[in-house]
C-alpha cells in the first residue's frame, strides 16, 4: 500500500494512481500521531477500496476517528454522482442513522447536588437497554409504519421544539415504509426508546468549558450547566434493512458489471430499482432512529420529572440531534451527489438553509462523544467542512484497542470503581460490556477534535466533563 | 472447532471442520457462546436456508440465529443439519432466555467457506 503523502499539517493523501481500481484519491485527516495509529490496521486500506466505488466524486475521506471496520472504514466520508453513481448500504452501516442527541437542562453541576445519583438511576430506570421485559416503548396508538414515514412526529408527545431542533427535522425525504422488510420490522416492533448494546449509552455531562462564548450561547449552554447525551441508532430494524439490502446488491453485482475488491461494499446505482428502494427503506430506518432518541428523550424528562421536579422537566430544552451513520443526497460545489457518512457527521456552516434559523449565524452543532468517563465535545460547522469533506466532520474519539485487547488491559469491576473515585456514577448490568467501552479502548478525542478544527472542518464551542453513564 | 479473532471495532470467527456442515454447527457454538446461556424453557425450531455459494450460507445461516435470538430470545445449542447443494435444513435445540444483544449482524467482509487440503474452513465478521 502506498504511504500517504503530507497536504499540510492535517490533510494526507494517497493518489489515484496508487491501485489500478483507484477512481479518486484517498484524503485523512489526521496528525502525525493519529496517522500512526491508522497506520497500525487496515484502514487505509479499506479507505483506497471506497475510491474504487463506481462514480465516487473528490476523494475517499477519512475522519480522525477513523478506525479498520468492515467493507467502509468507520469514520468515513464517500460522496457519489447521481443519478448514476452508487448506493453502498455498507457504506451506512448496519445501526442506520446512529446518531446523538444532546438535552440542556435548567440547572447547573451545584445545582444538582446530591440528587445526582438518583438522577442517573431514574435514567437506567426509564431508558431500558433493550426490549423485553423491562423495556421497550409500547406503540399503542401509534402505527410503525407512520414512525417509518414520519420520524418522531408520528409519536404523540414530540412536541416542544425538538423537532425543528433535529438534524433533516427528524424526517428523510423519499421514507418508504413498504420497502422495510416484515423481518425488519418484528425486529424494531418493540425496540423503540430502547438504546442498545455496545457503545450506545446516555450519559449526564456537566459543561466543564467554554471555548467559543458566542456559539455556546446561542447553542444555549453555559459553564457548569447540566446535560444529558443520548447515543443510539434504528436499533434492530436497521440492521436487518442494511442486511437485507446487502444481500440483494451483491446478488445483482454482475447485472451491473461491477467489480468490487471486497464483497461488503456491495452496491447499485442510486437510479436502479436496487438503489430507489434502499434509498427507500434506509430513510424509514432513519426516521424510526430519530424517533427511537426522541422516545429515549422523552424518559430522560420523566426521570428528570421524578428527581428534579415537572418545571426542570419541562424547561429541559434540545440543542440538536445529528446523525453519524447515514446517505443523503446533497449538492456539493452544483452537483446533485449521495453522501455516504459512515461515523461522520454533516457539519454545515454558518448561512446554510438545511439548519435551523436559531442556529444559522453560527453554523450546525456537532456532538462529539469521547469514551466513556472522558470529555465530550460540542462543535459547530465551518465553511472548510463543505470545501474539503461533503459538509463532514468526526463523529467520536475512534477505537484503537479491540474488545478482548480492552478487556485484557481493564476489568468491569476495576474500570467502576475507577470511575465512581472520579465522582462518576455508573449504571451498566454487565461488567464485560463496561470493560469492553473502557477509556483505553479509544483515541484522545482532544486530539481528534483538535485536527478537525485545525482543518476548518468545525470549531470547538463546548468541552463537557461525564458526572454519570449509563449503558445498556 | 472455532476461535474468536482479535478486531479492532467487531468480532471475527474462524472455523475449522471436517465437513462444510461442521463448518457451519462450528458457527452455531460460536455464536451461543457470544449469547451467553439460555435458562428457560427448552424448544425447537425449523429452518430451511439457501443462498448463491458456500460462504453466503455461513453468513445466511448465522442471520437466521441472529434474528431468532432478537425476537424470540431463542438461544440455540445444538442443531441437525441436512446440507444439500446450497440449501440448509435445520432443527435447532435450545433455550428461551436473556440472550446478550452483541451481535447486530452478519457481514460479508471476508466471509469464507471453503475446503482446503482436506479440511473445511469458515471465517466470518460479525458487527457488534
Amino acid at each position: 500500500m502506498s504511504e500517504p503523502r503530507r497536504i499540510d499539517d492535517t490533510t494526507w493523501e494517497i493518489p489515484s494512481s496508487s491501485r489500478g481500481d483507484m477512481r479518486v484519491p484517498a484524503r485523512i485527516f489526521a496528525d502525525d500521531e493519529i496517522l500512526g495509529d491508522i497506520a497500525g490496521d487496515h484502514s487505509l486500506e479499506q479507505l483506497q477500496n471506497v475510491a474504487t466505488l463506481p462514480g465516487i466524486v473528490g476523494a475517499a475521506i477519512a475522519m480522525p476517528d477513523i478506525h479498520q471496520g468492515y467493507g467502509f472504514p468507520v469514520g468515513g466520508v464517500a460522496a457519489t454522482e447521481l443519478p448514476d453513481g452508487v448506493v453502498s448500504p455498507g457504506g451506512v452501516g448496519y445501526d442506520i442513522n446512529c446518531g446523538v442527541r444532546l438535552l440542556a437542562l435548567p440547572l447547573t453541576e451545584p445545582e444538582l447536588g446530591a440528587r445526582r445519583e438518583a438522577l442517573v438511576h431514574e435514567i437506567s430506570r426509564t431508558v431500558p437497554a433493550r426490549a423485553g421485559r423491562s423495556g421497550g416503548r409500547s406503540l399503542d396508538g401509534v402505527s410503525l409504519d407512520a414512525v417509518l414515514g414520519e420520524g418522531p412526529r408520528a409519536l404523540p408527545d414530540a412536541g416542544g421544539g425538538d423537532v425543528e431542533r433535529t438534524e433533516s427535522e427528524g424526517r428523510l425525504v423519499g421514507a418508504d415504509a413498504s420497502a422495510v422488510s416484515e423481518r425488519a420490522k418484528a425486529r424494531g416492533r418493540d425496540q423503540l426508546g430502547t438504546m442498545g448494546s455496545g457503545n450506545h449509552f446516555v450519559e449526564l455531562q456537566i459543561v466543564e468549558s467554554v471555548l467559543d462564548e458566542q456559539t455556546a450561547t446561542v447553542f444555549g449552554l453555559t459553564e457548569s450547566q447540566l446535560t444529558v447525551l443520548i447515543h443510539s441508532g434504528s436499533r434492530g430494524l436497521g440492521h436487518q434493512v442494511c442486511t437485507d439490502f446487502v444481500k440483494l446488491m451483491d446478488a445483482r453485482l454482475p447485472s451491473y458489471r461491477i467489480h468490487l475488491p471486497d464483497r461488503q461494499l456491495a452496491c447499485a446505482p442510486a437510479s436502479s430499482p436496487e438503489g430507489r428502494q434502499y434509498l427507500a427503506a434506509m430513510a424509514a430506518a432513519a426516521n424510526f432512529a430519530w424517533a427511537n432518541r426522541q422516545a429515549i428523550a422523552d424518559g430522560v424528562r420523566r426521570a428528570v420529572g421524578k428527581v428534579l421536579g415537572s418545571d426542570a422537566a419541562a424547561a429541559t430544552r434540545q440543542v440538536y440531534d445529528v446523525a453519524h451513520n447515514v446517505a443523503k443526497v446533497e449538492v456539493h460545489d452544483g452537483v446533485r451527489v449521495c453522501v455516504h457518512r459512515k461515523g461522520a457527521t454533516r457539519a454545515f456552516p454558518a448561512d446554510s438553509d438545511d439548519i435551523p434559523l436559531a442556529y444559522r449565524d453560527v453554523g450546525q452543532p456537532v456532538f462529539v462523544p469521547g469514551s466513556m468517563g472522558t470529555a465530550s465535545f460540542v462543535l459547530a460547522g465551518e465553511p472548510g467542512s463543505l470545501e474539503r469533506a461533503f459538509g463532514s466532520t468526526c463523529h467520536g474519539a475512534g477505537r484503537r484497542l479491540s474488545r478482548t485487547a480492552a478487556r485484557k488491559q481493564v476489568g468491569g469491576a476495576e474500570l467502576r470503581r475507577e470511575l465512581e473515585s472520579r465522582g462518576i456514577v455508573v449504571r451498566c448490568p454487565s461488567p464485560k460490556g463496561l470493560a469492553e467501552e473502557a477509556p483505553i479502548a479509544y483515541k484522545d478525542v482532544d486530539r481528534v477534535v483538535r485536527v478537525v478544527e485545525q482543518a476548518g472542518l468545525a470549531r470547538r464551542v463546548a468541552r463537557l466533563r461525564p458526572i454519570g453513564v449509563v449503558k445498556g | 472447532m472455532y476461535r474468536l479473532v482479535d478486531h479492532t471495532a467487531e468480532l471475527e470467527v474462524e472455523i475449522e471442520a471436517e465437513s462444510a456442515e461442521g463448518v457451519l454447527v462450528e458457527a452455531l457454538r460460536a455464536f451461543a457462546e457470544l449469547l451467553g446461556t439460555g435458562d428457560g424453557e427448552a424448544v425447537e425450531r425449523r429452518l430451511v436456508v439457501s443462498a448463491a455459494d458456500l460462504p453466503a450460507l455461513l453468513g445466511a445461516w448465522l442471520e437466521e440465529l441472529v434474528y431468532l435470538a432478537e425476537t424470540e430470545a431463542f438461544v440455540p445449542d445444538s442443531a441437525d443439519l441436512s446440507l444439500s447443494g446450497l440449501e440448509l435444513s435445520a432443527l435447532l435445540h435450545g433455550r428461551l432466555g436473556e440472550p446478550r444483544p452483541l451481535v447486530k449482524a452478519v457481514t460479508l467482509h471476508r466471509l469464507r467457506l471453503h475446503a482446503e487440503n482436506g479440511v473445511w474452513r469458515g471465517r466470518v465478521v460479525l458487527d457488534v
